[in-house]
């Protein structure tokens, strides 16, 4: 077992299928623990944001760009996705891949201008958009978007199922599209293109002296993760059957980057492991909605602090340690002990 | 001849405003290469403590700004020392973006401790002084405007004269052109860091009184000065003191006529899309100097 790993090998970790898929199924069941409409509609919910959590964090901590718009693909998604079904009656599948689509070319739009900025003026400018968007939803006094009292529709799946099986359909088409995703980001992140990206991140100067094109790869990032943000959008107002300007804005951004970054900025699994802990978090303090931003607050200061790299990434850390003690019969461990080969590998000289 | 006086009017008042705001931003990014989210909060506390002194204590309203000044310095520097100072120097991650993100879990505390503490009803808050001057025709010149005005370009005056003429200040402005080149000289980089962004909070704050007088004390009070002070620092360039203060006025002006011309609901949309186009045109914002050697 002394095999000299080759280059690629060295800097991904294999991916684990049967643990992957033993926690899939795991989750699948979880309806029938938790057998409420009320319970069951909270975990539809959280995968919904999962969705939407994954795009941002492929953008956001696999690109290295600083986008903090996401939320306006979300809304663009979920609106056109919206106004489809109402005025041309698109059945709430291709509503979906409306969505998607609506929240590519807003992502491309945007990742346009921001081609010549880096760091902190990327966010300011996305933000700033993300803005523009919210405003011009929330003052659209044409009646198209119903301003900012939302925008209602109608709901479209699993209609004839009684609630606590609609929801439990729910759960699992929602389910199947997080995994979808997930496992799409992880190939995309162990691809070339996704090696591409790191690159660009950790060091855009080297990158594009190895001949990456940083604006056309920013641009490509910008338009995938846009497209999964748009279909949670628009998964969102299916399932909802409305959506209001009040999705985007200063304090639901504030609760998707505190999944994020809980989870662990640039992992694969930290945007699912963070929403899940935050939503915990917040149906916790659910007898004391006031406290409930504050307690965020200070876990997402206390993980910045203590926990930089999120917990998906410490959990992995002792996953391999305990691996590690395994194997070690069997192999001598080469190098210092420390996870570089892991997809998170830090971003070393920033 | 109405229009343009009542837009040059509001645009003195509301620049000076986010000229406070937006400058404790500026010298914080070009201090600390931090985007200090925790500003708009500031505001909003300081709005509160004008509120608790003037109309819960009943006090004058020069002790409400300086109980502001001195509470939101407090604040300022226990941010820095909670959410920015474990974070220097560390290795493997990138210092803006997570500073960034922790002011802005700063924000979220600060802004939903008010909500506890003083409820989600908006307090009024008296004027600072009564009166006004007849201008011409429906427009005229409250004395609190004035007041408010010339505290802002003493502030502002004060700072720079701090920033150019002191010890301290010419210590900050060393660590902004070369950290290690400052601590080689022996700045106390420890004490350098709060005491600047203790000092920008408290601008802050004070600029959240009078905020509060013109509106209201409410804990979303802080939100709209946050994003507007973003808008400010970006047309300006981060980090730029002058460009700062020339951007508040600027887009005070932007938004006084957009208010007159269009209406009050499109002013905010129609920044950000001023913005937008400044950050594609111009990318280092009016003031045009590169990234490093600010202040």
């Amino acid at each position: 077992m002394t095999r000299r790993p080759t280059p690629l090998q060295a800097t991904f970790s294999k991916p684990k299928v049967t643990i992957s898929a033993a926690l899939v199924l795991l989750a699948a069941l979880v309806p029938f623990i938790y057998p409420s409409t009320y319970g069951t509609g909270v975990l539809v919910t959280m995968l919904i944001f999962t969705v939407l959590n994954l795009s941002w964090n492929f953008v956001l901590g696999i690109a290295g760009v600083w986008n903090f718009g996401q939320l306006a693909m979300f809304a663009v998604g979920g609106y056109g996705g919206g106004l489809l079904i109402i005025h041309a009656s698109l059945p709430p599948w291709l509503a979906l891949l409306a969505g998607g689509i609506g929240g590519t070319l807003l992502a491309v739009l945007l990742a346009l201008p921001t081609l010549r900025l880096f760091g902190i003026y990327t966010s300011l400018l996305t933000f700033a958009a993300a803005q523009v968007v919210q405003l011009v939803i929330q003052n659209d006094s044409s009646g198209t978007t119903g301003g900012a009292l939302g925008l209602p529709t109608v709901k479209g799946l699993f209609e004839s199922l009684d609630p606590l099986w609609a929801t439990r359909a729910w759960y699992w088409l929602v389910l199947a599209i997080v995994v979808v995703v997930c496992a799409a980001i992880a190939l995309l992140a162990r691809s070339p293109l996704g090696l591409a990206l790191r690159t660009l991140r950790d060091s855009a100067a080297y990158g594009s002296a190895r001949g990456i094109d940083p604006r056309g790869h920013r641009v490509l990032a910008f338009a995938i993760s846009g497209f999964v943000a748009g279909v949670a959008g628009a998964l969102y107002t299916v399932y909802n059957g409305s959506i209001s300007p009040t999705v985007m804005g200063l304090t639901p951004m504030s609760i998707y980057v505190t999944m994020i970054v809980i989870g662990g900025l640039g992992s694969i699994t930290g945007p699912i492991v963070g929403t899940a802990l935050v939503t915990a978090i917040q149906q916790a303090l659910i007898d004391h909605p006031g406290t409930q931003l504050t307690v965020l607050g200070v876990v997402l200061i206390a993980i910045v602090v203590f926990v930089p790299r999120g917990i998906a990434f410490e959990a992995g850390r002792v996953r391999d340690r305990v691996v590690r003690w395994m194997n070690e019969e069997e192999e001598v461990p080469a190098g210092p002990a420390s996870p570089e080969g892991r997809l998170v590998a830090g971003r070393e000289g920033t | 001849m109405s229009d343009i006086l009542s837009i040059l009017v509001s645009t003195v008042v509301l620049g000076s405003i986010y000229g406070l705001v937006a400058l404790g931003m500026t010298l914080i990014y070009g201090i600390l290469r931090v985007l200090d989210m925790s500003q708009g909060s500031m505001v909003m506390v300081g709005g509160f403590v004008g509120w608790a002194v003037m109309t819960s204590a009943g006090l004058s309203p020069w002790l409400a700004i300086v109980a502001a000044f001195a509470a939101t310095f407090a604040l300022g520097v226990l941010t820095q020392v909670v959410s920015v100072q474990p974070l220097i120097g560390r290795r493997g991650t990138d210092f803006e973006m997570i500073t960034f993100i922790t002011t802005f879990a700063v924000a979220m505390v600060l802004s939903n401790l008010a909500l506890q503490f003083f409820g989600p009803r908006q307090k009024n808050v008296p004027e600072l002084v009564g009166g006004s001057i007849h201008l011409y025709e429906s427009v005229s010149l409250p004395y609190q405007s004035i007041v408010m005005t010339a505290i802002a370009l003493a502030l502002m005056l004060g700072f720079a004269l701090f920033l150019n003429r002191s010890r301290y200040g010419i210590a900050i402005r060393a660590v902004a052109q070369d950290l290690d080149a400052a601590r080689l000289m022996g700045v106390p980089i420890k004490r350098v860091f709060p005491l600047v962004m203790g000092f920008a909070s408290a601008i802050a704050g004070v600029a959240g009184v009078f905020l509060a007088t013109q509106y209201f004390a409410s804990p979303t009070a802080g939100d709209q000065p946050l994003l507007i002070a973003l808008i400010v620092v970006i047309f300006g360039g981060l980090g730029s003191l002058q460009g700062a203060i020339v951007a508040a006025y600027a887009i005070g002006l932007i938004q006084a006529a957009a208010s007159v011309y269009v209406s009050t609901t499109w002013a905010l949309p129609i920044l950000y899309g001023v913005i937008v186009l400044v950050l594609i045109i111009r990318p280092q914002g009016i003031a045009g100097r590169s990234l490093e050697a600010r202040l």
